[in-house]
């Protein structure tokens, strides 16, 4: 039976004052808040609040393959899983892992491989567990970068970070950072990612219409963004130890 | 204490023992001492009801979604409120990913009979039209970090969600489903507030809300569930005995300790108006 | 059946070869720079090379971090002192394992590493035992796995640990066998050298000051006995406390006045 409230759209995207919906500028992010070591059973982990997205990550590894016919011999594997809560979605989604869950995994599995050096591990295998506990647009980007940051608190040497956002096309207009409304109701999706050792691109999908002025122009605007979040990141990494270095700062000679 | 991945030391398990017969726990707490509860309501925004609970370092996020659906044809009246519980691995080491095992179903099991047996959700006004529309809700539990007693936790979360939920409210018209503009809440939902109360046992020391070596040690377990006055619920687990005494001597505690804790976090709180 | 006592430890060890891990932090060419993967340490490449957690960029212009950590410069090279690490079992090493699994011919032990170690049970037993009667071949303690069981607490060595083999350990050796009392905690293994100090400096003061026996070891795990559960208590909270300040400066004294303070403050001595 249908739920009472329906799950419905607007017409238009854009307010009256020229606003998104939330009340952002065209390429404004929205508020994002990062957390590392918030669980102490995993090898390495992080939380994340990206709008109303809220996702924890968890990493294990190295540690031993399971099942054990995974194992290679040369080198480390690393597997993803992408698991969103039932309640995280207006529609109540279903406990088991469907096949969108499935494939998001795959895409944020490759999109992380650049960074780390699986070969110096052989027969052992990484795994990174992302939870979306409330989704609202953007959260295959919100995850990979937060996965980023909880295999960094792992201790797992890596090239560098790596970042992602979601740009998208509304009413016409580019805009950056897709939320859940703009996603289901805009005309074009384009989630990517950045590795920054190289600042090549490493997770790249397109759904909807853009003309091929509008796709370039897209990715110099993502690159926009993605910096000033790959900064949010670092932040959030040195934040902990910095802040427990100022708390005994007083009468010690700098070095 | 040391990262555990499959097996508890022995020396660990003497420690915690060799202690708990002195009265003394490796944490500082006394007995039937519960460490500490931080609740927080409302805190998914695309579930109609939430809560994240800490109990010491065990934490849990439980949310609430509805459907609606044809009643069960014994009960006409009434909506049904269905439990799962989800032990994630990132939790613990010890959760392995794919269908929920033993643990977790024993989890979401023994916190639904705690409220299903208190007269605590108010099933007949879960309905919206006789034989035809009644609600369905989803209170789903996700374990996030283990760290002892995910039944204790699991109970006030489950609770603190269904207090605070905010269900739109449906009205049967002309053979289709309306909305009235109001939701339902927990006021209409929720009458009495069962309290879980889980002990451990390791050799003849009884003690309450297991710390996560304290569980992994014990070898015996025992959930009592009650509300001001009765007992609601039992599950009792692990191979260790218990003798009549000490059950009866749980039960009472059991309610004294309900009614202290219930006190305590003021669950009344989050109920919505 | 009877099996040879294990030594036991009765002192902490303040020998060389526990200390041979320079305690990084307070080193005097660790800068209080907290670095992250990806960073750049210097553009200089003429005048450094990338030593421990770094690595040159592809066209070697730069040299970047591969970890959270304290930067370090050591002569010409930049290193990253981690702060956030796993274990990896090295030849030589004195860990602490837990024995999780055994069959007849060999232990599984936990070393919380990426794979288990595997302890024969010829390496559980010294050399120049009596031969069995008149000369005859050892009896079979030589080849059982009787001495053991699931649940020890084990100090081991590490015998060999190489890329296709799981790490081998052995018992036999000074100071080490199976603990029969005490407990264990798990600390980041990057801030093991941190608890020890320079020349020992730091688990001697906390020996001293909590009356506790303590046993370090590189995979992160720590043996700890004390004349009380009070006294155990304070020496978990102050290995902590280490672990969480590791990288800041002055910490030995901060955590000796810390040790005293909270003597006070708990009432005991």
């Amino acid at each position: 039976m249908p739920l009472i409230i329906k799950d419905e759209y607007p017409e238009k995207l854009f307010r009256e004052d020229g606003k998104r919906l939330d009340g952002r500028e065209k390429h404004e992010l929205r508020p994002i808040k990062m957390e590392v070591g918030v669980l102490e059973n995993a090898d390495g982990s992080a939380y994340l609040e990206w709008g109303n997205n809220k996702i924890y990550a968890a990493v294990y590894g190295p540690r031993e393959v399971h099942p054990h016919h995974l194992a290679k011999p040369d080198r480390g594997i690393l597997r993803v899983f992408y698991r969103m809560a039932t309640f995280s979605v207006f529609d109540r989604k279903r406990p088991a892992p469907g096949r969108r869950e499935k494939e998001i995994s795959m895409v944020i599995t490759d999109c992380l491989k650049p960074v780390l050096f699986l070969e110096l591990y052989p027969g052992t295998s990484f795994e990174v567990f992302l939870n979306v506990m409330n989704a609202d647009g953007g959260t295959r980007c919100a995850c990979t970068t937060v996965a980023a940051l909880a295999l960094a608190d792992a201790g797992i040497p890596m090239r560098s970070l790596v970042t992602s956002v979601a740009m998208g096309k509304i009413d016409g207009e580019l805009i950056t950072d897709l939320s859940g409304i703009e996603d289901k109701a805009g005309e074009a999706d384009l989630p990517c990612a950045m590795t920054w050792f190289n600042e090549e691109i490493s997770l790249l999908q397109f759904d909807g219409s853009m003309d091929l002025k509008e796709f370039s122009e897209s990715l110099t605007l993502a690159k926009e963004a993605l910096t000033k979040i790959h900064e949010i990141q670092l932040e959030t990494l040195k934040k902990k130890y910095i802040e427990i270095q100022e708390e005994f700062k007083g009468g010690e000679n700098e070095k | 204490m040391m990262n555990i991945k499959r097996v508890i030391s022995t020396i660990e398990k003497n420690y915690i023992l060799s202690n708990l017969k002195k009265g003394e726990r490796i944490d500082g707490r006394d007995l039937w001492e519960y460490r500490d509860w931080t609740v927080k309501s409302d805190v998914i925004a695309s579930a109609e009801g939430s809560s994240e609970v800490t109990l010491g370092k065990t934490k849990v996020i439980t949310g609430l979604k509805y459907d609606v659906g044809t009643p069960f044809p014994d009960l006409p009246n009434e909506g049904v409120c269905t439990f799962m519980a989800e032990l994630l691995p990132l939790a613990s080491p010890l959760f392995e990913r794919g269908p929920p095992g033993n643990q977790s179903i024993e989890l979401a099991r023994v916190v639904d009979r705690g409220i299903r047996h208190a007269d605590c959700v108010q099933t007949k006004k879960l309905c919206i039209k006789e034989n035809e529309a009644v609600y369905i809700l989803f209170v789903d539990i996700y374990v996030i970090n283990y760290s002892g007693n995910l039944i204790d936790a699991g109970g006030v979360s489950a609770l603190t969600t269904l207090l605070s939920s905010h269900i739109p409210e449906g009205k049967w018209e002309d053979g289709k489903l309306e909305w009235t503009g109001k939701y339902l809440t927990g006021k209409t939902i929720v009458n009495e507030l069962p309290m879980v109360i889980t002990y451990g046992k390791i050799g003849d020391v009884i003690f309450l809300d297991p710390s996560l070596p304290e569980e992994l040690a014990s070898e015996g377990k025992i959930s009592i569930s009650v509300t001001e006055d009765k007992i609601t619920s039992i599950q009792k687990s692990g191979y260790a005995t218990f003798s009549i005494e000490e059950i009866e001597m749980l039960s009472k505690k059991s309610m004294e300790i309900g009614n202290r804790v219930k006190k305590e976090l003021n669950l009344e709180q989050y109920k919505l108006k | 059946m009877e099996h040879e006592k294990d030594e036991s430890i009765e002192e902490t060890i303040t020998d060389d070869n526990e200390t041979e891990e320079i305690d990084e932090y307070e080193g005097e060419e660790t800068s209080r720079d907290v670095v992250v993967p990806g960073e750049v340490l210097t553009e200089d490449t003429k005048n450094f090379l990338p030593g421990r957690g770094t690595i040159f960029n592809k066209n070697r212009t730069k040299i970047i971090s591969l970890n959270i950590g304290l930067k370090q410069i050591k002569r010409n090279y930049i290193n990253v002192i981690p702060l956030r690490g796993f274990y990896t079992p090295r030849p030589g090493d004195k860990i602490i394992a837990l024995v999780t699994d055994k069959n007849p011919v060999k232990y599984r032990c936990d070393i919380n590493a990426k794979d288990d170690g595997i302890l024969k049970p010829k390496n559980t037993i010294k050399r120049g035992k009596p031969r069995g009667y008149r000369g005859g071949p050892p009896d079979n303690q030589d080849n059982s796995t009787e001495k053991y069981d699931i649940g020890d607490i084990l100090i081991v060595k590490v015998l060999s640990a190489d890329r296709l083999n799981k790490p081998e350990l052995t018992t036999v050796g000074k100071y080490l066998g199976k603990r029969r009392d005490g407990l264990v905690i798990s600390i980041d293994p990057p801030k093991i050298p941190r608890v020890i100090g320079r020349s020992g400096s730091m688990i001697k003061m906390l020996k001293d000051l909590t009356k506790c026996n303590i046993f370090v070891t590189q995979n992160g795990r720590i043996w700890l006995k004390g004349e009380d559960i009070a006294h155990e208590r304070l020496l978990i909270d102050a290995v902590r406390k280490i672990e969480k300040e590791a990288h800041t400066v002055g910490l030995t004294d901060r955590m000796s006045e810390y040790i005293k303070n909270e003597k006070t403050k708990r009432g005991i001595n």
